[in-house]
């Protein structure tokens, strides 16, 4: 806790200008500055976005794969095979999308052989595009393969098996005793998972500055480039950024934890 | 419908292994242009490199080596030991609560706020420096993970052992590691993979100058070298590839 509040506490003087090369003393300008250019809110909305499509998607997906194929994925090499994406960390996947869906990757390649395209540019843009995809597409990848096997988990310690033979012989359909049975118990289970791995998503950052556009960026590589440039005199609102992020992750850990354990008594 | 579902798991499954297949035969290659679907070259060239220094790529694996051994062994013993005194403490709720926080922040925001501290102590640019920011990020990860291991049975033997005269040292050492074997092996594990996948924090910490395997891929994708860069990737997946394989249990724990 002592590295967390000195760093919080040195931001939040040099984003005053208390402290700082260049600073003369304390000032609202920087903080001023930073809500007029909308640098922060743009980041974050960008950010808040990505991460909530990215969770949705990969939480909605793992589902399905856990409910469909929870007796096939447990046999010998396709249990083996369904860890294998944990190996891979967030800048090798990031790397391996820039070979595959670049204007000159594998997917282009392919798209000009077939006919489809007339050369690189004809491609559409899926890296560094305004929409993300490349972003929403790693991140989905690196985090579904973690709640496939988390939901799997939980479907053998909450004995889902028997719970749905039960509701099932108690004359409930196949969908209601997904609805009513499977799906509440997963989701009841790892909630606090899924709202914690949406803050991580809010602070991705290799993944985001690899396969990113200039404007608008995610909160981590607005807050690396603001900090890191040569203009000294603009390092302040870096700071400002800074402690609006980790004000907002750490109200968003209170709460979560608070709840948390409140459902615990 | 069946026919349609298992085509889904089938692609699922050749969508896991085909990054392993294409970065090993990316690292083989050289010359590969567009629009061509096969390289000009193709063989081990690019891995009889690996060990010079026009890549780096072995050095660099060493230094990854070095730095995970480290914040892996000193934040799962730290852990281990400071996780007794958190779980037993009457504020227990409160000390968790805050443990979180180092852990919750994108590491890379932490050490760029942190950098000023690394630079007044000398050891900004240096491994030791990459090494203790690596293990501010561990080793809250260690306290939470052992805070599940001290509960009641475990105070009962304390308490036995306390009883039949025994130190605290010896209680450690002759009750409670070989109790906690299991779980240090597992957070060792995981902690080494958070030090060997980090690689915001290095980048702040580290200025260029520590060079881990993760910095290495992104100087090779800034350079445009794609077969280093496919070599530095099959070089860090390898050992997690290797632990999933002697264990599961080793890259993967539903930490809350």
């Amino acid at each position: 806790m002592v590295p967390f509040a000195a760093a919080f506490g040195y931001s939040l003087l040099y984003s005053f200008g208390i402290i700082g090369v260049v600073n003369d003393g304390f000032t609202l300008e920087f903080w001023a500055e930073v809500f007029r250019s909308g640098a922060f809110l743009d980041a974050l909305i960008y950010s808040v976005t990505i991460a909530l499509i990215s969770v949705f998607i990969s939480v909605t997906a793992a589902l399905w794969f856990t409910l469909k194929f929870q007796k096939k994925l447990r046999g010998k090499i396709v249990s083996f095979m369904i860890y294998l994406p944990l190996a891979i960390p967030g800048i090798v996947a990031a790397f391996f999308t820039v070979q595959i869906l670049s204007k000159s990757g594998l997917f282009s390649r392919f798209s000009y052989l077939l006919g489809f395209t007339s050369g690189i540019t004809d491609f559409p843009d899926l890296i560094n595009d305004q929409y993300a995809i490349g972003i929403i597409l790693v991140l989905i990848s690196v985090v579904m393969p973690f709640f496939v096997l988390l939901f799997l988990n939980v479907y053998d310690n909450e004995r889902l098996d028997q719970l749905t033979e039960l509701a099932r012989s108690l004359g409930a359909s196949n969908s209601q005793t997904i609805w009513r049975v499977s799906l509440p118990v997963i989701l009841r289970k790892t909630w606090t998972l899924i709202a914690l791995y949406f803050i991580f998503l809010l602070g991705a950052y290799e993944v985001p500055l690899i396969l990113g556009q200039e404007s608008p960026q995610m909160l981590s590589v607005l807050i690396v480039r603001e900090l890191k440039q040569f203009d000294l005199t603009k390092i302040s609102e870096g700071y400002v950024v800074a402690v609006m992020y980790t004000i907002l992750v750490s109200i968003a850990t209170i709460l979560l934890f608070s709840k948390r354990s409140t459902e615990n008594g | 419908m069946g026919r349609w579902k298992n085509g889904i798991l089938i692609t699922y499954l050749v969508a896991i292994v085909f990054p392993f297949i294409f970065l090993f035969l990316l690292s083989m290659s050289s010359g590969w242009r567009f629009p061509d679907l096969l390289p000009e070259y193709f063989g081990f060239k690019n891995w009889g490199k690996v060990a010079g220094t026009e890549s780096g790529i072995a050095q660099s694996f060493l230094i990854s080596l070095v730095i995970s051994l480290s914040v892996a062994v000193s934040s799962t013993l730290c852990g281990f030991v400071i996780s007794r005194y958190v779980s037993y403490h009457p504020k227990k709720r409160l000390l968790t609560l805050l443990t979180y926080f180092p852990y919750i922040l994108a590491p890379v925001v932490f050490g760029a706020c942190l950098s000023y501290y690394f630079l007044k102590m000398g050891i900004f640019g240096t491994t030791f420096g990459v090494v203790l920011a690596q293990f501010i990020i561990a080793f809250p990860y260690a306290l939470i993970f052992f805070s599940s291991f001290w509960n009641e049975k475990i105070k009962s033997y304390e308490d036995l052992v306390a009883t039949l005269g025994g130190g605290s040292l010896t209680t450690f050492r002759k009750v409670l590691l070989p109790m906690a074997r299991g779980l240090l092996m597992v957070c060792f594990f995981q902690t080494f993979l958070i030090s060997w996948f980090e690689y915001g924090l290095t980048s702040i910490i580290g200025v260029g100058k520590v060079q881990t395997l993760t910095i290495k891929v992104f100087l090779f994708i800034k350079e445009s070298n794609f077969y280093y860069g496919a070599m530095s990737c099959c070089m860090l997946i390898i050992p997690p590839v290797v632990m999933i394989y002697i264990n599961k249990k080793y890259v993967f724990n539903k930490l809350i």
